[in-house]
């Protein structure tokens, strides 16, 4: 058997020089790079359109004294609302109109938010009318008819003669804990964002890393079919050596483009601080405190073993095609492989702790995704990590063998029908 | 000690596409392996280069089986040409060559001594889809001997490439004899075989027909041809037909070619041209054609099968 490198090594650097200095690769790296920068701040920008729009109230009671007093509570439960129940920082003005005619119209051009009339019945109590366009589950008419209930009971208190410093003590937020159930679940509740963003993130990426970067491998092997350099190549070189170089050259090439990618979102996530101060006036936006950063270690190994698998069957699955053009038909099952692993992948986010999320997370083709959120979002044990690292060692050497088989029949399959018959057909036949 | 092809065999599915064949080489020669396409030659090159494996049978190169062999021992020429398109002459070469274990350095230098001998030395920084059809099989050509292999394989080198080009190449085969290498290609050139080759094999539909030396194959066809031109019209030969043995093969513009069986001293013809008071302006004895070695082999000229074999690629 004939030493793996240094011709891998001679194949893996043409096969990267050629990916990387091509047109292609610069632009949709400086696109990829663009959008990765982007998407850390786009929280920021969200914030800034939302901010500046406030939710503006008419409010009309008819008499004066009910009307500011009215004003002001319903103003100050609002806001205070809001700036206590999370990120949003939607804001509430409630104005007092005169001519609720004129208000309804206001309402009806848009100027307006809603229109809320106070009157007091024959009982003395106070009824409440929202004239608006939004329905009645939208987030600030259940604020202001929450708000408004509030008011309500203040009007009773004041009326029964309990004076308003005592009311707001009745008004005064109670004590309220919450004990989970594990006490060591990484999990409270201010870190499940991020952790989950970020398990999203890793998933997605993994699953564009294997199907892109896969199919450049395949595209590759095919090209040097079609253009009958293979016939040099295989004279040259053994098939293993030249599989190994073309996934390592195309692998080199897509971290590349994804180390450039992925620095340009920490670039945006460090900026976020500074960004968000400079146009809003606050700190803010999406932090990844309480976010367990450890996961880029077992990411990282998981995602380069994922990788070889992957774009080694490509290779094999590539050199079966007569033409490029065939290349995605004959890389289908692969495609199919990675879509099932991304969509299990997906559904597995919202239930980490299923039975057949587990079981699925230790097979080597979906673990690069499936253990990294699984350990972002719940836990994973280490027989868990030593059964799946085992496994992906198992199936990539079985992967090379067969790919190097299929690829040394395949690469000479001139003008036959790509078809898995003919694969299975080539992997029987002995060179 | 020489290149041995001992009676290999093999089949794709229910196509045998070679029966039993043996040739041998001697180093330092020039071999030409003739036959129709899809005679078989290509998967025979194939197989003598360890890049398909035969059903039975083998091949050894100075005793020592290919499959043992390093790879930097052959030369490949192969039939389809494939470079890599956009890639710079010099970088598609030195890739090439580091491949075989040879440093860039004296790959770099070796390419450019080689493209002066083609007189293309101003392609060196061209990207490969740049150049002609002709001037690429020349890259290819220096692509097939940078790592100085042993014994050069080259698959239809002639096809495709102008007068100019062919004589080029010619010149490189010599060159390349000299330096001691041995030489095996396919065509169905007749000429350029009876210009370059020492030995040959005939292939037809998998089975080698006749092989050994150019000499041998000719004289193994147990006969002779007299060309022979007189004064006058050439009318006044009609006392050859009555000769035995003795067919007019052709009549052309100046002379007149005759077939001798074997056991018939040619002489015997100028004899009876004298006795029949003609003046002989040429009288020649020659060994037939490897045209018509070949049609006495296969049944039908190699001309026609390079025809079709032309027209079924058209790519060129």
């Amino acid at each position: 058997m004939r030493r793996l490198f240094p011709n891998a090594w001679h194949v893996a650097r043409r096969e990267y020089l050629m990916r990387v200095r091509s047109r292609t690769f610069a632009i949709v790296t400086a696109l990829l790079a663009v959008i990765g920068l982007a998407i850390p701040l786009l929280p920021i920008g969200f914030q800034l359109i939302a901010g500046d729009r406030a939710t503006t109230i008419g409010l009309y009671a008819g008499d004066a004294s009910l009307e500011s007093s009215a004003a002001t509570s319903l103003e100050a439960i609002l806001n205070a609302g809001a700036s206590g129940g999370g990120s949003q920082t939607s804001r509430y003005v409630i104005r007092a109109v005169q001519v609720p005619e004129d208000a309804r119209a206001d309402v009806r051009a848009g100027k307006l938010d809603g229109l809320l009339s106070i009157s007091r019945g024959d009982g003395q109590e106070l009824s409440f009318d929202l004239y608006t366009d939004q329905r009645a589950s939208n987030q600030a008419v259940v604020a202001i008819r929450q708000a408004a209930t509030q008011v309500s009971i203040a009007d009773r208190l004041s009326r029964a003669g309990i004076d308003p410093g005592e009311a707001s003590q009745i008004f005064a937020p109670t004590t309220f804990g919450i004990t989970p159930v594990d006490p060591n679940a990484r999990h409270p509740e201010e870190s499940f964002g991020p952790s989950y963003l970020l398990a999203m993130a890793l998933v997605i990426l993994t699953f564009m890393a294997v199907i892109t970067y896969g199919q450049w491998v395949a595209i590759s092997v095919a090209e040097e079919k079609s253009s009958r350099v293979m016939e040099l190549l295989i004279t040259a070189a053994t098939p293993r050596q030249l599989l190994a170089g073309k996934v390592l050259g195309n692998g080199a090439a897509g971290l590349t483009q994804y180390a450039a990618v992925v620095a340009a979102a920490l670039v945006g996530v460090l900026a976020q601080g500074v960004v968000a101060e400079r146009l809003l006036g606050t700190g803010g936006g999406a932090s990844l405190a309480g976010v367990n950063l450890w996961v880029f270690a077992p990411f990282g190994v998981f995602f380069v073993g994922g990788f070889l698998l992957y774009a080694t069957l490509y290779a094999a699955f590539g050199s079966v095609a007569a033409r490029q053009e065939d290349v995605p038909q004959v890389t289908g099952p692969m495609i199919l492989v990675g879509m099932a692993g991304y969509f299990a992948a997906f559904i597995g986010l919202t239930v980490p702790d299923a039975g057949w999320v587990r079981a699925l997370s230790l097979i080597p083709f979906f673990s690069p995704s499936m253990l990294p959120m699984r350990m972002l979002l719940s836990q994973v044990a280490p027989w868990e990590w030593g059964l799946a690292a085992a496994l992906m060692v198992i199936f990539l050497a079985g992967a090379l063998w067969v790919a190097a088989r299929i690829y040394s029949a395949g690469v000479l399959l001139y003008g036959q029908r790509a078809s898995l018959r003919a694969v299975l057909r080539a992997v029987r036949v002995d060179r | 000690m020489s290149l041995v092809v001992d009676s290999i065999t093999k089949r794709f599915g229910p196509v045998v596409a070679l029966d039993g064949v043996s040739f041998s080489v001697e180093p330092g020669r020039i071999f030409g392996l003739l036959g129709a396409n899809g005679a078989g030659k290509t998967t025979c090159m194939r197989i003598v280069l360890d890049i398909l494996r035969p059903d039975s049978g083998s091949v050894s190169w100075q005793g020592r089986a290919n499959t043992a062999l390093p790879r930097n021992t052959w030369g490949y020429l192969p039939e389809e040409r494939g470079l890599y398109l956009r890639m710079k002459v010099i970088d598609v070469l030195c890739f090439f060559a580091s491949l075989y274990g040879v440093p860039v350095r004296d790959a770099t230098r070796d390419v450019e001594d080689w493209l002066d001998r083609f007189r293309i030395p101003e392609y060196r920084d061209r990207k490969v889809e740049e150049l002609s059809k002709g001037n690429q099989q020349k890259i290819q050509f220096i692509a097939a001997i940078l790592h100085d292999p042993a014994v050069l394989i080259m698959d239809e080198p002639f096809i495709g490439l102008d007068p100019v080009n062919v004589q080029l190449l010619k010149e490189a085969f010599f060159e390349m004899r000299s330096r001691g290498k041995t030489l095996v290609f396919s065509t169905h050139q007749m000429e350029t075989v009876e210009e370059l080759c020492e030995s040959i094999a005939i292939i037809d539909r998998g089975r080698v027909v006749v092989a050994g030396s150019v000499r041998e194959v000719k004289h193994a066809m147990g006969r002779q041809v007299v060309r022979l031109a007189t004064e006058g019209d050439g009318n006044g030969l009609a006392w050859l037909d009555r000769m035995d043995g003795v067919t007019i093969t052709s009549h052309r513009q100046d002379f007149v070619e005759l077939q001798v069986p074997a056991g018939t001293d040619p002489e015997m013809i100028l004899h009876a041209a004298m006795d029949h008071g003609e003046r002989v302006t040429r009288f020649e004895i020659a060994d037939p054609s490897l045209e018509e070695v070949f049609i006495e082999h296969v049944g039908r000229p190699a001309a026609v099968e390079a025809e079709r074999h032309l027209a079924e690629r058209p790519d060129r």
